[in-house]
């Protein structure tokens, strides 16, 4: 057993930054502004050591040479990227965010509870042992539980805590005792190990369907994909909304990395010639995946059409994007998986800078309902012609980056020969521009009751804004370095 | 041909039955005459006084987390202290992280107050309905 401490360095410095960000807090109580500046540096070193991971692909703790708790590998690392880039930005935000005014002398449990969130994900982008997968995700959850109900003053953030914590407790306790069937069939925790363990045709094959979908419903839980869904739009409505934000992009990449690695090690048996995976013939996979997506997108997307709260529509709709995700999965091979890598990759700036404007309209207005965002975009310029960038982006037409993102995604799917799947996927696609639009047309063409003054953002607020716009805009026209990026992070350790 | 399983069956089961046919058992036999001091709940021969369902402080709580978290402290430490010679200057290191964020712990508690049992004010936490929405009332109005 070699040391590999040098393969969980991210992981290290995150704890450290944890540690300095509590110290500080306490020795300097009275300087809770310094304290997301810390965050952000602290983040800075951490992507250094995440960068380097790139050129990895190894076990980390292995006890033996097939062995081990932990990967680091290029895909492993390219989400790793993603949840510090989300990290620093959903940091920024909650500079300005008005809600958490209301809890200025607790800002130092705000800032490291995100770091505990940061190090639950990190741990379960490479975890590759089904106790780490189950650890990783309860230090996930028990952080966000607390976040979710951070401005604990108000009543729907209580709801929202609350709730998020009763369905979360059982649909983890669910996937643990998924995980103890598969560890009672196989004698093992280690997904490479079970990988083997499982295609011996002696294994019960019911009951490893039934483990099989009982750990999936854990991870559903967390990227929430009907019918493990419910919580999204209660939570999400409640929650302050930079971790409403957070909880839609980086919990969500987290969870679909920890699925893609549990789906692509532990069931497939080989890949053929044109690179599809071959899945151990135990659970149908692929049906599954079929029909928990297209129930998830067209769920999220009707549900949505009703909405006329903008936390709650963009709830649904990251429920709907969910399910677009999933199609990336049900490709079954390594283009479904770029297809994912590009969609996250773009999805985390839209949705983020969506989330953005709402917080702001929120800070000056004082409510997130539609009904009030009436004549908005003629109140406040920047703001409107932002949010309208960015829906259309969620809706995926061209020239915004969304567009590229569906793009790759039907691209897969139709090489895949999945033609019928891809029909629905538009289908929905069309439905969602209905909702998206709602938003502008109620900014734009609707005469607002009362009047309501001009306004803006602070100057730092608009810088960031415009580096969220800008991506957007700019990779809708020239993709190329998203899609080498993606490329290069394609490789799982073992594949 | 019992699997361990069913070995683990046949103690649930044994467990089972023991209770079940010791109060069957005393049920048949003894005689049944209640009185009001024999339904009362047994307190140790004290008489029974008040709803157990009183509201306690909840800093008896906090308290209580500390214990255990300083408890299972030394259930860790034993074993560290057995190897601590064979360890090493790493063993040592490891240890004295775990020690360090433990006491960091009870850093926070002691810096945020809740050691101090009498506190100058206590402000209980409001409901409001939602903030939000009182702001637009108070915009209205002015």
């Amino acid at each position: 057993m070699t040391n590999s401490l040098y393969l969980v360095k991210p992981e290290i410095v995150v704890t450290i930054v944890l540690v300095c960000i509590i110290t500080f807090n306490l020795i300097f109580k009275d300087k809770p502004q310094a304290l997301p500046w810390l965050s952000v540096i602290g983040l800075m070193i951490t992507s250094y050591f995440v960068v380097e991971q790139f050129s990895y692909n190894s076990f980390a703790f292995a006890s033996t040479d097939y062995k081990g708790l932990l990967v680091t590998d290029p895909f492993g690392a390219f989400f790793k990227i993603l949840i510090v880039l989300s990290s620093v930005i959903v940091i920024l935000f909650s500079i300005s965010n008005k809600e958490l005014d209301s809890a200025a002398d607790r800002l130092g449990e705000y800032y490291s509870l995100i770091f505990g969130m940061i190090l639950g994900m990190f741990f379960m982008v490479s975890a590759a042992d089904l106790i780490l997968i189950y650890l990783s995700v309860e230090l996930l959850s028990l952080s966000s539980y607390v976040l979710a109900g951070f401005t604990k003053n108000t009543l729907r953030n209580s709801e929202a805590s609350l709730k998020y914590v009763i369905y979360g407790g059982v649909s983890s306790g669910i996937m643990l005792f998924g995980i103890s069937i598969v560890y009672g069939l196989t004698g093992t925790t280690n997904l490479y190990e079970i990988n083997s363990l499982i295609q011996a045709p002696q294994i019960n094959q019911i009951t490893l369907l039934f483990a099989g979908i009982l750990i999936f419903t854990g991870i559903g839980f967390k990227i929430s994909v009907a019918p493990f869904h419910f919580w999204t739009p209660d939570v999400y409505e409640g929650a302050p909304v930079t971790i409403t934000a957070y909880l839609s992009v980086a919990s969500k990449a987290a969870g679909f990395a920890l699925l893609i690695r549990f789906i692509k090690v532990t069931f497939i048996k080989s890949i053929n010639a044109e690179g599809y995976w071959q899945v151990i013939n135990v659970i149908d996979w692929k049906s599954f995946f079929i029909l928990i997506s297209i129930i998830t997108m067209t769920l999220g997307n009707f549900a949505a059409l009703w909405q006329n709260n903008m936390k709650r529509l963009l709830a649904y709709s990251s429920i709907a994007h969910a399910g677009y995700i999933m199609l990336g999965l049900v490709v079954m091979s390594n283009e479904g998986i770029l297809a994912i890598i590009i969609y996250f990759t773009v999805y985390a700036i839209m949705n983020l800078g969506a989330f953005f404007i709402v917080m702001l309209i929120a800070n000056k207005i004082g409510s997130e309902e539609l009904d009030d965002y009436k004549g908005l975009g003629y109140s406040t310029p920047v703001l409107g012609i932002s949010l309208a960038i960015f829906l259309i982006s969620l809706t995926g037409l061209p020239p915004t980056a969304g567009f590229i993102a569906k793009l790759y995604l039907f691209i897969a799917l139709v090489d895949a020969k999945m033609i019928g799947v891809a029909i629905i996927a538009l289908l929905n696609t069309v439905v969602s521009l209905y909702y998206y639009i709602r938003v502008l047309k109620n900014m734009y063409l609707d005469k607002p009751g009362k009047e309501i003054p001009k306004f803006s953002a602070s100057i730092p607020n608009l810088v960031l804004l415009i580096a969220l716009v800008a991506p957007i805009i700019f990779f809708g026209i020239y993709f190329s370095p998203v899609v080498n990026l993606a490329k290069s992070s394609l490789t799982l350790f073992g594949f | 041909m019992l699997t361990e399983f069913g070995k683990i069956f046949i103690f649930f089961l044994a467990a089972i039955m023991f209770v079940v046919v010791a109060v069957l058992a005393s049920k048949l036999l003894r005689p049944s005459r209640p009185t009001h001091e024999k339904l009362l709940t047994y307190e140790c021969g004290e008489n029974a006084e008040g709803s157990p369902w009183v509201k306690f402080n909840i800093r008896f709580y906090v308290v209580a987390l500390i214990f255990l978290i300083f408890d299972v402290e030394v259930v860790l430490l034993i074993p560290w202290a057995l190897v601590y010679k064979e360890a090493g200057i790493g063993g040592f290191l490891i240890g004295a992280v775990f020690l360090f964020l433990l006491g960091l712990g009870m850093a926070y508690e002691w810096r945020k107050g809740d050691l101090e049992w009498a506190r100058p004010k206590i402000t209980p936490p409001s409901l409001k309905e939602n903030s939000i929405e009182q702001k637009i009332t108070v915009n209205t109005q002015a």
